[in-house]
């Protein structure tokens, strides 16, 4: 998920949709995100590249929406709705996912096994 | 234990139904392979050399599972080689050396690991003994192309293996194979049987020896037609590699005679009328033959009978107890492969020993029938039935490992692993004739066909509790000789013997200096740190790579694992040795990365880091620096001391001082982690504040009971004794919510973690500011794992545990009235009464008694006791339990609290001198803890200045909603952070 500034980003990605749950007023999606461009990427426990600066997913709660759609934690949010989630803010990200007129967000993530998982596909040679 | 599940009722009864199918379609094989054994007798005879010899039509791969489980379904058959091959390095390693390393590991476990993976072994074997087999008799020709096929047929297995080598053979691969082979068979055989031996194919291929096996194969299909045209015999050309071709092979570049022989040889045994052209080929050929056939038990039981019969019920009895293990496996029959190894062994021997005995041509076809209608292996019977064929005998097979002829001594090498699986008789009477010298020898050889063998033979013969042997390949320079072999070979397969021996060897106490004396920084260069994804310099464009969990891998770290428990002096060289600490962290963030986090290399690397961090804060050069103030001055002064022991250390100078602990702690928080100026590396990482959110990360997330009380076990080392990294480290916890976790972990299931995470809280609660969240919000944990009176509570938890927790109990209570008052709401003191007045043992007992007696001692409390009913007598040391004591020999002191690392270490290790010094210590003995720290913390009784601090702290429901739910409880985690945290949004 590293990238070389000026060249397009390839990703495995994994396609997402999550039917918001509403909970009283509040729609909820039942995940945290972390990271954003204005965050210490440092900090964040699951990118590869500690340098990146991308939106992770850092929890799941159990059997809620996110859950039951296959977000995982540690999956890096790439889209949410068309939107690019690469190179934003944490509050922006929070904003695309908590929009209140929007029942259903899909997001394109991608994580390390979509990765391993295509290149096994690929390759019939995995170094043992 | 996961076989014995496969092996449950409902496999069984499939793989039953699998097999009366099978018979089924073998009977039918049969009689139609007696009918092109017929036709190409007859072929032969008239047309002896010309025809046969390269055109031969077939090949065939033979199917060795075929013979004995008859495997059912492709699942099955595939999980078993699998897990075979997996167990193999595991076992033998495992076994003995995981419990000896990790206390943890319980004996059955091992036990039942070491068995698992002699079934490994054994399926290794076999997959060697598939191969391609030219087959005339089916009277389809194959063209000449059919070696090369079979050598592209390989490949596509091996592919496939690969990509789904753990689980189930595509059906895609099934596919390609098959049609490869068609090309050369001819679609002879059912599409069954194919599938089957294409699984074979690819499992063989992928796990064990590709090379071997295939490379065998398709070299033989290769080479031969090249070689052939020298041959007298006109025929071998078809024959495929293996087992026969040896022969041919002996025959064309040893002995002259042997074509001739060999020729005869094969269609005596094997089954003349079939195979006549090809003279190795046969013995293929019927192995083959057989798993195409679907008779599983014919093919094995021509080859194998001799082999087996050979190998005194040794094959057998594995057999039967493979079953056990694995249902597949049983299938799988090892003997197949063991057999097809055998027999290549016997053919030179008998051809060069013997004057070729007439084979029992008919056997092949008849005794196939019969057997099959009777047992397994009844080719075998029928084998034996021909006096004429013994199999070489025990010294034989050893001076046959000296024979000039390499595939003579790699045959002879494999015969001897064969052998060697799970007998312990064998192998000590493989030692007592000098072979090991011999095999040691061997791994010099240039021949990779010959050291491979060699290095297997030594596996097996390693494995087991008779260090006898073990220390015999060590007397021989058997390991400075496997760590040469090590960096030389790239061979996949040799490195997995390698290190699965090492691992082996590593098992036992005396030769773990050896290892690392030899081995250790080549185990670290050529293994640990290229599969851990750990790069000395790293690139910046390169991303960092993920560690790969490889049976090399797991060989090795679990040999390291084992060493690692060899003392102050192992654990100096271990962490002193460039590069391993960093690896190991390396792989383990990147497991946790992953959410890879419950196997084995998994639990031997945090097993690892945890036996590295034991006494880090003594054994570390320049540890003295870092010593705590406070922990070298009188133990009279407590409470100045334990402030200065906060800011304390070489960065503690800036510090604020606060009046109370819960505000030193704070302010340390905030201010104290050093500042590094570069980044740490080597051993330095071990005791990083860093490493307990790696550590806490398992502790979240890995099911793994083992790597679950290693991490806790490291944290438990990490923060003990007095230095400054140990404060760091028990802060840290905190800051990163780790209290939580921990006292989630109390009720696990598994006793040894409960116990670890209760030594961990313990050490954790030197840290004053731990000690009072901990005494608020894990005291009902602590608690409820105690048993109640003669009743033991639902865990029933071992003793070592539950005197774990009493201290723990015991520590978290001593100078906190506070905590004591938690205690006694917690119901604790009904429950610690009756321990210390019923309990039958005297260490329960006796720890009982010291947590009473601190209760009592503070007075605010004894109202709150005394309308609960309790009074003085409750909380005195029961008469008995001084003579409980005194019984158990253990009257002054309680070491039970020792982790249990370092009890294993203690006992294990020679001249534990560098040990813990438990036995100083008072009832509550710290294992980790100095005593001098203790001393400080009875004398820091500031329990007011607890409260206060923690009032804001208590919110049970708080609490509850987070373990619930799995999050950080904030409750017991402090507020500041040095750094904000990151932001987490709920969304």
């Amino acid at each position: 998920m590293s990238f070389v500034p000026g060249q397009p980003v390839t990703a495995v990605v994994e396609r997402v949709e999550i039917q918001k749950l509403r909970q009283g007023e509040n729609l909820i999606l039942g995940f945290s995100i972390g990271g954003g461009i204005d965050q210490d990427p440092g900090q964040n426990p699951f990118s590869e590249d500690k340098s990146d600066k991308g939106i992770y997913v850092t929890r799941i709660s159990p059997k809620g929406p996110a859950d039951l759609a296959g977000l995982k934690m540690g999956d890096k949010i790439m889209q949410v709705n068309g939107w690019d989630m690469t190179m934003v803010t944490h509050d922006q990200a929070r904003k695309k996912l908590t929009k209140k007129r929007e029942d259903v967000v899909r997001l394109l993530v991608t994580r390390k096994s979509l990765e391993e998982a295509v290149k096994h596909s690929k390759c019939s040679y995995p170094k043992h | 234990m996961e076989d014995y599940d496969v092996r449950s009722a409902a496999s069984i009864l499939a793989s039953v139904k699998e097999q009366e199918a099978r018979f089924e379609q073998l009977t039918r094989a049969l009689e139609e392979e007696r009918r092109n054994v017929n036709l190409q007798l007859e072929r032969a005879n008239l047309p002896p050399n010309p025809p046969t010899s390269q055109p031969l039509p077939w090949q065939q791969v033979v199917m060795q599972e075929q013979s004995p489980s008859n495997a059912t379904s492709l699942a099955m058959m595939q999980e078993p080689q699998e897990v075979v091959e997996e167990t193999v390095t595991i076992e033998e390693d495992p076994g003995t050396p995981t419990s000896h390393v990790s206390v943890v590991t319980s004996d059955d476990g091992t036990t039942r690991r070491t068995e698992t993976k002699v079934t490994k072994m054994v399926k290794t074997v076999t997959t060697r003994t598939v191969r391609q087999v030219p087959l005339g008799p089916d009277g389809l020709p194959l063209p000449e192309g059919t070696s090369p096929l079979g050598s592209y047929t390989d490949s596509i297995d091996r592919r496939y293996l690969k990509n789904g080598s753990d689980r189930f053979i595509t059906p895609q691969a099934t596919s390609t194979l098959t049609r490869s082979y068609n090309n050369s068979y001819n679609d002879s055989y059912g599409e069954t049987p194919e599938s089957q031996y294409i699984r074979h194919y690819g499992l063989h291929d992928g796990y064990t020896d590709l090379t071997d096996n295939y490379g065998s194969l398709s070299r033989g299909v290769n080479y031969r037609p090249p070689r052939y045209p020298y041959m007298p015999n006109s025929y071998r050309p078809e024959n495929s590699y293996t087992l026969p071709i040896r022969k041919d092979d002996y025959g064309h570049v040893a002995q002259p005679q042997v074509p001739m022989g060999s020729s005869t040889v094969d269609l005596n045994r094997s089954q003349p009328e079939r195979f006549q052209p090809e003279p190795y080929g046969l013995e293929d050929d019927r192995r083959s033959l057989g798993p195409e056939e679907e008779e599983p038990y014919e093919l094995e039981p021509d080859y194998s009978t001799a082999n087996r019969r050979t190998l005194p019920g040794a094959n057998r009895g594995r057999t039967h107890r493979e079953p056990l293990r694995d249902g597949p496996r049983v299938r799988g029959y090892p003997d197949d492969p063991i057999e097809a190894e055998l027999i290549d062994e016997r053919h030179p021997y008998i051809h060069g020993m013997y004057s070729a005995p007439l084979a029992q041509p008919e056997r092949g076809s008849m005794a196939s029938l019969d057997r099959m209608g009777g047992r397994r292996s009844p080719s075998i019977d029928s084998i034996r039935k021909d006096p004429r064929w013994r199999d070489p005998d025990l010294p034989e097979v050893i001076a046959m490992l000296g024979h000039p002829i390499d595939p003579v001594k790699s045959n002879a090498a494999a015969y001897l692993q064969h052998l060697c699986y799970e007998n312990d008789k064998i192998k000590k009477d493989v030692r007592q004739l000098k072979g090991i010298p011999v095999l040691v020898g061997l791994l010099d050889h240039p021949k990779s066909e010959v050291h491979r063998k060699a290095c297997g033979a030594l596996r097996n013969i390693s494995y087991g509790k008779d260090n006898d042997n073990k220390v015999a390949i060590k007397n021989c320079d058997g390991i400075p000789a496997l760590i040469r072999l090590l960096r030389k070979t790239n061979d996949m397969e040799v490195r997995e013997l390698i290190t699965g021996t090492l691992w082996n060897l590593s098992s036992y106490e005396p030769l773990k200096m050896v290892i690392i004396n030899h081995g250790l920084q080549t185990l670290t260069n050529e293994v640990i740190i290229p599969h851990s994804g750990w790069e000395h310099e790293p690139n910046e464009d390169s991303k960092p790579r993920d560690a790969e969990w490889t049976t090399v891998f797991k060989n090795t770290s679990g040999c390291l694992r084992n060493v690692s428990s060899d003392g102050a002096e192992a654990r100096r060289r271990l962490r002193e040795c460039e590069g391993l600490v960093d690896a190991l962290l390396h792989a383990l963030q990147s497991a946790v990365g992953k959410k890879d986090m419950d196997n084995k290399s998994v639990e031997n690397c945090v097993c690892i880091m945890r036996n590295l961090s034991y006494h880090v804060h003594k054994e570390v050069p320049g540890a003295e620096k870092y010593q705590d103030p406070s922990a070298l001055q009188a133990p009279g002064s407590a409470g100045p001391q334990r402030k200065k022991k906060d800011d304390a250390g070489c960065f503690g100078g800036k510090k604020a001082k606060g009046r109370k602990n819960g505000e030193n702690d704070k302010s340390y928080d905030t201010l104290d982690l050093p500042k590094r100026t570069e980044p740490s590396k080597g051993f330095e990482l071990l005791y990083q504040p860093e490493v307990v959110r790696l550590y806490l990360s398992l502790l979240t997330e890995s099911q793994n009971y083992n790597t679950l009380e290693a991490a806790a076990g490291a944290l438990q080392n990490l923060s003990a004794g007095q230095w400054t990294w140990s404060s760091y480290i028990r802060a840290t916890v905190r800051k990163e919510k780790g209290l939580p976790i921990l006292v989630e972990l109390l009720r696990s299931d598994s006793d040894k973690v409960v116990r670890a995470v209760a030594i961990a809280l313990r050490n954790l609660s030197i840290d004053r500011r731990n000690k009072d969240l901990i005494g608020s919000y894990a005291m009902r944990d602590l608690v409820s794992n105690l048993p109640s009176g003669q009743q033991r509570p639902a865990k029933n938890l071992e003793e070592d545990t539950v005197v774990a927790i009493l201290n723990t109990i015991h520590e978290i209570v001593t100078d906190s009235s506070e905590n004591a008052r938690s205690l006694i709401q917690a119901q604790a003191i009904e429950k610690l009464v009756a321990i210390n007045r019923t309990s039958q043992s005297a260490r329960e007992t006796k720890a009982a008694s010291h947590v009473l007696q601190t209760v009592w001692s503070y007075k605010e409390l004894r109202n709150a006791l005394a309308k609960d009913g309790w009074n003085k007598s409750h909380f005195q040391l029961t008469v008995t339990a001084t003579p409980k004591a005194t019984k158990n020999g253990k009257p002054g002191y309680d070491d039970t609290t020792l982790p249990l690392m370092e009890k294993n270490q203690g006992t294990r290790k020679c001249g534990s001198g560098d040990m813990i010094p438990m036995d100083e210590l008072g009832p509550d003995g710290y294992s980790t803890i100095d005593q001098r720290d203790k001393d400080c913390k009875y004398k820091t009784g500031d329990g007011s200045v607890d409260l206060t601090e923690r009032e804001p702290l208590k919110n049970d429901t708080n609490r509850k909603h987070y373990i619930r739910s799995n999050r950080p409880a904030v409750s017991l985690v402090d507020a500041c952070d040095v750094k904000p945290q990151p932001v987490d949004s709920w969304v």
